[in-house]
């Protein structure tokens, strides 16, 4: 909203200009960043550990790679996981559970992470995720007319049925022939229910695709502070700068404790694939 | 404070007792030319060295003992009346200020008494002369008066091509701006390039900063008070204008000759006529209708009918577009009921909106919010012996707050209908205060504002297990509120006293203190209002913010009050001043009330002002240093930050030169400090996304602001013989081009195309500037 509306005011001015500038940024010191994900599939359980680095540098993020990572449920049960156990280079920094483990609908997850002497914790429900009943592709009249990305055309239609009896909130990623695809760079794709109907008929997806791509659609059901960070990760990626039209930048709120950035997921994942022919 | 209230009855009363074998003289004051009532107007009795100033309507009444006195009528830009009355019983005398012989064809109204700045009790109060503001450039060559105010000294803006202003510390939503006495919730068009006013139809207008009359209330920081033209009541007559932007036509004249009159202008920006021709389907355009009807019955029975509405609509496309406006509409009914006694009634109705809508057969849905507000006024005057004008009043004021309904317009829409339940609101005030001259060099104005607040249903209220949770919003329990029951009531007291102490002649010594209660509140979290944000009544969560503002100042005019200096301080303390949480969501949120923080919030500083109001050469020159922060419990971790609007030094200058009966020239200048900003202090990485770490709000500022405007309009000297007079007005916005940073944002870092630089790892700053050196010809006439 408050991006959309500076875009607005920056086209009715007509002249305005946007132009790079060098900031004298005061550095704070580093703080650690929690990325869980624990979900009702299969090898989709992880937990990656790194740490802030300043606004100019360049390159990855540096990798926490001997912290002490647990997740238990509400029955007790306590899985360890471990740092990288096969050793992939782009791994590092990532820890996957020691044993077979794959979360239920209905059970709450807490994290335990322990690392620079530090204990950061974390808790979420793993709550249902919509059914999509089926997936559909269209042409995109605008994207036909003037193609964002060569070729690509074609948008996805979902089809679902919203419970109307509870609350939910949902996560949408959308894959491109196997790769994670946004229409912008800083687009997250989420929602709550609060505004939608029962009937989801064709909802048209951000992202498009060309002839012959596979397109794949995974919905993550959320808890109600999963939306909130999402939505607040959003609005900071998305901001307008210091507030003109918007709420000042601010740290996104979290289940995370001891001021920790990042969030413990817990999802169940609904996933759905279509060829465009 | 009722003890306070008591003594103040007792004085008033033992004066009353005193004024026993007096007369009163009173009456309207008006241009000779066109019939308009003057406000402002100096009636003074050298013999007595008594005097008042005509009020709001043109209305006077003073009581002397019984004599013949010479009665001198004096106003800036007219020619001084020198009337000898006698005066042995009570004398009614209108009368007619022929105005000055002026250079310009143009009539000059200047708004104030020769020497109102050092006399008046009034201070940190500034009158917006729209003749003068007419001389100076302006954006697209759109006269502005809110722009105008931006360069007051005490006020800033938070940047330009806003309608946002903050005064003394306050901010955007703590100022109550109206027109013909109705509020105006949101005086942008097009997010605030342009405000609502049409200068054409501007009569007069006074923003109060500081020492707020009692007969105001409802806002902590300011009153700005437009008043239209009531139309002319001698002759038919015209003027109008086409700018860059829009073209104006107003038309005004009698319907009974001195008795009766209107004026209706309009006003409608353009642009769109050519877009669409070019067959572009993004659109936007904005309106103005001003109509006023005025009819004076008899010496004691003036009525006034003011309707006005604006409206900014933007489509894009064929399927996407929104709107937003005013409407307001006044009806005024003055009336004498004896010398002394004067009344003004007025019913008030205002309404502001704005609807979202999306055409679409599979995600179309319309969005509509609204304000409507209906008040009754009654103020009156009373001339209570020489020494004494007492104005009391009752205002009466009812809300209704319609937040926000989605309704799906789609024939398969997914979105559910939703509404968001409507907030009622009752607002009382009583006031009285006294204007009294104590003794020659000092003179006092006192009174009191009561107000009680009452937010009732129907409505429910729900109660929570952490009513500033707003991640979980566990509500526990709902109470339900039928229509008119009290959910909540405030009851505030509040003082207003004034002081001026004369010094020697032409020098003033003044000092005011009041405290404002606001219990409307703007749902905003950014520095600018947007037309999108909604107003909450104070209720079972919402306290009211209560301003406490003490203000000092210095006044001295010098050449015969050719130039005016005024020097103020001031400290303002605000009460539970409403923010909100950080990343508080602020729209379409039935849990609201999670998201309010009050706090403190407090402020101070100088203001230095030099104005030359008459002659060749007339401006002003100000420099105001000031400083406002908050500390509110919730936000920041607690800790007192700047308020995004505290720009410490500002410095204005605006300058008009009338080189001879065709060329005028005007020049402003204006300096101030950056607006505080919030910046990353580093960046981290969460899946694709590199979002910033931020950590303390507002600890960097923008660079400095300073921008220069030229402007010269030229009169045509063939306008002398005709009835057609045009007139052109040919200005520069940002004379020298300077860069003046709008805001700063950071990104990946990318090249001009949108490709991503690099690793995608890397991330930049950037900063958005919106005028450049920006020339514009304005063509304005009159018939």
């Amino acid at each position: 909203m408050r991006y959309f509306i500076i875009t607005i005011f920056a086209a009715l001015t007509l002249m305005g200009c946007d132009e790079p500038i060098q900031l004298d940024i005061d550095q704070t010191p580093e703080h650690i960043v929690i990325e869980g994900l624990v979900t009702d599939i299969p090898g989709r359980q992880s937990v990656k550990i790194t740490r802030s680095v300043g606004f100019y540098d360049k390159g990855k993020t540096p990798r926490i790679t001997d912290a002490l990572v647990t997740v238990k449920d509400d029955l007790g049960e306590v899985v360890t996981f471990v740092h990288n156990p096969r050793n992939h280079a782009d791994s590092a920094g990532i820890y996957i559970p020691q044993s077979k483990f794959t979360g239920k609908v209905g059970r709450t997850y807490t994290l335990t992470v322990d690392a620079d002497g530090q204990r950061y914790e974390a808790t979420d429900l793993l709550a249902s995720v919509i059914v999509m009943d089926s997936l559909k592709y269209q042409i995109d009249e605008d994207q036909e007319e003037d193609p964002e990305d060569e070729g690509k055309i074609y948008e996805l239609l979902m089809f679902a049925k919203e419970p109307q009896n509870q609350l939910n909130w949902y996560l949408f990623k959308f894959y491109r022939n196997d790769s994670l695809t946004y229409f912008n760079d800083t687009d997250i794709y989420y929602t709550d229910d609060e505004f939608l109907a029962e009937n989801i008929s064709g909802a048209e997806s951000p992202v498009y695709y060309g002839k012959n791509d596979v397109a794949k659609v995974e919905v993550y059901s959320l808890s109600r502070v999963g939306y909130v960070f999402y939505n607040d990760l959003s609005t900071l990626l998305n901001n307008d700068g210091g507030g003109m039209f918007g709420p000042l930048p601010s740290s996104p709120r979290t289940n995370l404790s001891n001021g920790a950035l990042g969030f413990f997921q817990v999802s169940s994942v609904n996933t759905s694939t279509i060829k465009i022919e | 404070m009722l003890r306070s209230l008591l003594v103040l009855t007792l004085i008033l009363i033992s004066l009353a007792a005193r004024s026993q074998e007096k007369v009163t003289l009173n009456g309207y004051v008006k241009d000779a030319d066109n019939g308009e009532e003057l406000i402002g107007v100096t009636v003074y009795i050298p013999q007595l060295k008594a005097g008042t100033v005509t009020n709001d309507y043109g209305f006077y009444a003073l009581t002397v003992p019984k004599g013949t006195y010479t009665v001198q009528y004096s106003y800036v830009g007219y020619k001084i009346q020198d009337v000898t009355i006698e005066l042995q019983q009570n004398v009614s005398r209108n009368i007619n200020l022929p105005v000055e012989a002026e250079l310009m064809q143009e009539v000059v109204i200047e708004e104030k008494p020769l020497n109102e700045n050092v006399v008046a009790v009034q201070m940190s109060k500034n009158t917006i002369n729209i003749n003068q503001v007419r001389k100076l450039p302006a954006l697209f060559g759109e006269i502005d008066i809110i722009k105008n105010i931006q360069m007051l000294p005490g006020v800033v803006s938070a940047g330009e091509g806003s309608s946002a202003f903050f005064v003394r510390g306050g901010s955007a939503d703590q100022n109550l701006i109206l027109i013909d006495e109705a509020p105006v919730y949101d005086p942008s068009h097009l997010f605030g390039l342009f405000s609502v006013f049409n200068a054409d139809v501007i009569k007069d207008s006074e923003i109060y900063k500081g020492g707020i009359p009692a007969r105001f209330g409802g806002r902590l920081s300011s009153i700005l008070d437009v008043r239209t033209k009531d139309g002319n009541n001698k002759h038919f007559e015209g003027s109008g204008g086409i700018g860059s932007m829009a073209a104006r036509l107003a038309v005004e004249g009698p319907i009974v000759k001195d008795k009766a009159s209107y004026i209706v202008s309009a006003r409608r920006s353009y642009v769109d006529l050519f877009l669409k021709a070019a067959n572009e389907d993004n659109l936007v355009h904005f309106y103005d209708v001003n109509a006023k009807i005025n009819w004076k019955h008899n010496n004691s029975n003036r009525f006034f009918l003011a309707f006005y509405t604006g409206r900014d609509v933007f489509s894009f496309g064929n399927d996407f577009g929104f709107a937003w406006g005013n409407m307001t509409g006044t009806f005024r009914w003055n009336h004498l009921f004896n010398e002394k006694l004067f009344l003004n009634t007025s019913v008030i109705a205002s309404n502001f909106d704005y609807k979202l809508e999306l055409k679409d057969a599979i995600n179309g849905f319309e969005w509509v919010s609204n304000l409507q507000e209906l008040s009754v006024k009654n103020d009156l005057s009373y001339a209570l012996g020489t020494r004494n004008e007492l104005s009391f009043g009752y205002h009466l004021t009812g809300r209704r707050f319609s937040p926000g309904e989605i309704s799906p317009t789609g024939s398969s829409s997914f979105f559910a209908p939703q509404k968001q339940q409507h907030m009622y609101a009752l607002d009382h005030a009583f006031y009285i205060s006294d204007l009294q001259r104590v003794t020659d060099r000092i003179t006092l104005d006192y009174g009191v504002r009561l107000s009680i607040f009452q937010s009732v249903g129907k409505g429910d209220v729900y109660l929570y297990e952490d009513p500033q949770d707003n991640i979980k919003r566990e509500r526990t329990d709902t109470l339900h509120y039928d229509a008119w029951e009290t959910i909540k009531s405030y009851v505030n007291l509040e003082p207003r006293v004034g002081i001026r102490y004369m010094l020697k002649e032409g020098q003033s010594l003044k000092l005011s203190y009041n405290r404002m209660v606001q219990n409307t509140h703007l749902m905003s979290a950014g520095t600018v209002p947007v037309p999108f944000n909604t107003w909450n009544p104070s209720s079972y969560y919402l306290r009211p913010q209560v301003a406490d503002q003490i203000a000092g100042g210095y006044f001295r005019n010098f050449m015969d009050n050719q130039i005016e200096f005024s020097a103020e301080v001031f400290y303002k303390d605000i009460k539970d001043v409403t923010d909100f949480a950080d990343n508080a969501q602020l729209f379409f949120n039935k849990d609201l009330s999670t998201e309010y923080r009050q706090g403190k919030s407090w402020s101070y500083g100088s203001e230095w002002m030099v104005s030359k109001t008459r002659g060749k050469l007339t401006g002003m020159l100000s420099y105001t240093w000031s400083k406002v922060m908050r500390k509110i419990p919730g936000v920041n971790r607690g800790e007192a930050f700047p308020a995004n609007h505290d720009r410490r030094n500002a410095i204005n200058l605006q300058m008009a030169y009338d080189h001879n009966d065709k060329w005028t020239f005007g020049a402003t200048f204006n300096y101030s400090t950056g607006r505080p900003f919030t910046l990353s202090s580093g960046k981290y990485e969460y899946g694709s996304y590199n979002p910033d770490v931020i950590v303390e709000r507002n600890s960097y500022r923008l660079p400095d602001f300073h921008r220069l405007d030229l402007s010269a309009t030229l009169n045509p000297r063939k306008n002398a013989n005709r009835k057609w007079k045009g007139q052109w007005v040919f200005s520069v916005y940002n004379a020298y081009n300077r860069q003046n940073p709008f805001t700063i944002y950071t990104r990946t870092k990318k090249d001009d195309d949108g490709n991503i630089i690099g690793d995608g790892t890397e991330k930049e700053a950037r900063m958005i500037y919106l005028f450049p050196f920006l020339p514009s010809v304005t063509y304005n006439f009159k018939f």
